[in-house]
């Protein structure tokens, strides 16, 4: 794509698409460091993951800010302007994101246990599947990819269906043992919170794909894999 | 489906429902001293509707204005061939009336034009030339013109002093006002605002808006946001040919063609 004539719209772009992905690869790390701390039921490590979320609330305002400031300085059209709406809508979404890493956090510190092993492997599955499709929305922000969003647009069901099962198994885990069931609510919103952040991960390939080609894919139906 | 970027066309030009056509072009092409400037422009504009044309200096937007209503005929030289048909009538015809057609074809130019005469007077002396009217009708007429201009508060009291007199933005609106005195069907604004400081642009805008409800309004800007603003349809030209016309909401958010893509987000090479 030619560069603006008026360089500072370029220089102003890439800015806002770097912010935008600096915040997806943070918000990417604080996903696998709320699996990570989980799986290992590391309470301090699960604090730091807590606070490490006031980062991102920080990127969003700071994306919002600058989107809007583009807005009202370079008056932009057509795709020049899909791109800062994108920017402050991905970076809405990577702030829930956030929030729910953080909430996986602080439920790890209440939790007496890691949990039932079964249940906490189907988890982590679940968890690093999510960390993977949102690692992998980002990318294709970066490169430009409407391909590669597509592709994660395409499978959300898969995530869905995964948590489906997990939510089984910890019912049935807390079902076979009534003692657990404490630990068990907490698996349930965490493997909840997980799946959260894969319809998010949808939402930013939705956004990545209108940015780049015009179209919404919200309103398409998903075909079968 | 395929995510991917569909090929991007090197022309994509709408059609209108025809029930809706006022002025059609087709295959306009027009020469100035055997040079081309227009290259098979087909294209139709709706009625009751603003027609904006975009496009970088010299690539033809006032030329085809000035084909509408026969303007370059003023000036030797000058040719067009192929049809623009107003109501399906061919106004490049030689059986044409010229003077008969620019009374159905009004134009507002980029600098305010009024006559060195009253501002009562300048409304009033088009119409004089095609119709004879009762002192209390011309007097009807001009108030109603300068109403719809939205300059009638602003004058009301010194009808009888000189337009010279008014600020530019007043003149255009006055020019506006003398153009619709003698009920056009189609009103031809080139660059109307170029000279307009931005509260008598958003008056001048205004007052276009209005006028669309009465006129097909086709009109010439510099001003990406004017056209944006104002217009039903938009036209992108390019080196005398016609690369993209459409719906402006669709033009202005996701244009079909990378040359309209690039001109209107600043692109250009």
């Amino acid at each position: 794509m030619d560069d603006h004539t008026l360089s500072r719209i370029d220089t102003d772009l890439g800015g806002l698409t770097q912010a935008v992905t600096a915040m997806g690869d943070l918000a990417v790390t604080q996903v696998r460091a709320a699996v990570d701390v989980f799986q290992r039921h590391d309470l301090q490590a699960a604090a730091k993951v807590v606070r490490a979320d006031d980062a991102l609330d920080l990127q969003d305002a700071e994306i919002e800010k600058s989107a809007v400031r583009f807005i009202a300085l370079r008056q932009p059209v057509a795709d020049d302007l899909r791109r800062p709406i994108a920017a402050m809508k991905i970076a809405m979404q990577l702030e829930r994101c956030g929030d729910l890493a953080k909430n996986i956090g602080k439920r790890v510190g209440r939790m007496d246990t890691a949990g039932g092993k079964p249940q906490v492997d189907a988890i982590v599955e679940l968890g690093q599947l999510v960390g993977d499709r949102l690692a992998a929305v980002i990318n294709a922000y970066r490169q430009g990819d409407a391909q590669g969003a597509y592709t994660v647009w395409l499978k959300d069901t898969e995530i869905d269906e995964r948590h489906d099962t997990v939510l089984q198994g910890i019912v049935s885990g807390m079902i076979n043992e009534p003692g657990t069931v404490g630990d068990g609510t907490h698996l349930l919103f965490i493997a909840k919170n997980l799946e959260r952040i894969g319809d998010h991960a949808t939402n930013i390939a939705e956004l990545v794909h209108y940015q780049i080609t015009g179209q919404d894919l919200s309103d398409k139906p998903r075909p079968k894999l | 489906m395929n995510a991917q970027l569909e090929a991007q066309p090197e022309t994509a030009v709408l059609e209108i429902a025809p029930e809706t056509v006022k002025l059609a072009l087709k295959d306009l092409n027009f020469f100035y001293s055997g040079k081309q400037s227009l290259f098979d422009v087909s294209v139709s504009f709706a009625a009751n509707a603003v027609t904006a044309l975009i496009g970088p200096s010299g690539c033809g937007k006032s030329t085809l204005l000035r084909t509408l209503n026969r303007m370059y005929s003023l000036y030797p030289g000058q040719k067009a061939t192929g049809q623009v048909l107003l109501d399906g009538e061919d106004v490049l015809s030689s059986r044409v009336n010229v003077a008969a057609l620019r009374s159905r074809i009004g134009m507002v130019f980029q600098k305010p034009t009024p006559f060195p005469m009253s501002i009562y007077d300048n409304v009033a002396y088009g119409v004089k030339l095609y119709e004879t009217l009762a002192k209390a009708d011309m007097n009807n007429r001009v108030e109603e013109s300068l109403r719809r201009a939205a300059l009638w508060d602003e004058v009301k009291d010194k009808l009888h002093t000189s337009g010279l007199g008014l600020s530019g933005g007043q003149q255009q609106r006055l020019c506006v006002a003398r153009g619709i005195a003698v009920k056009p069907e189609v009103l031809l604004l080139d660059e109307p605002a170029s000279a307009l400081d931005p509260i008598s642009t958003a008056r001048l805008e205004e007052t276009i808006a209005e006028l669309k409800a009465d006129y097909t309004i086709v009109i010439v800007t510099h001003n990406m946001g004017q056209a944006a603003r104002l217009s039903d349809h938009t036209g992108f030209m390019y080196l005398g040919k016609l690369i993209e016309f459409g719906e402006t909401e669709q033009l202005f958010t996701n244009p079909v063609t990378t040359r309209a893509r690039d001109y209107i987000t600043g692109r250009f090479g």
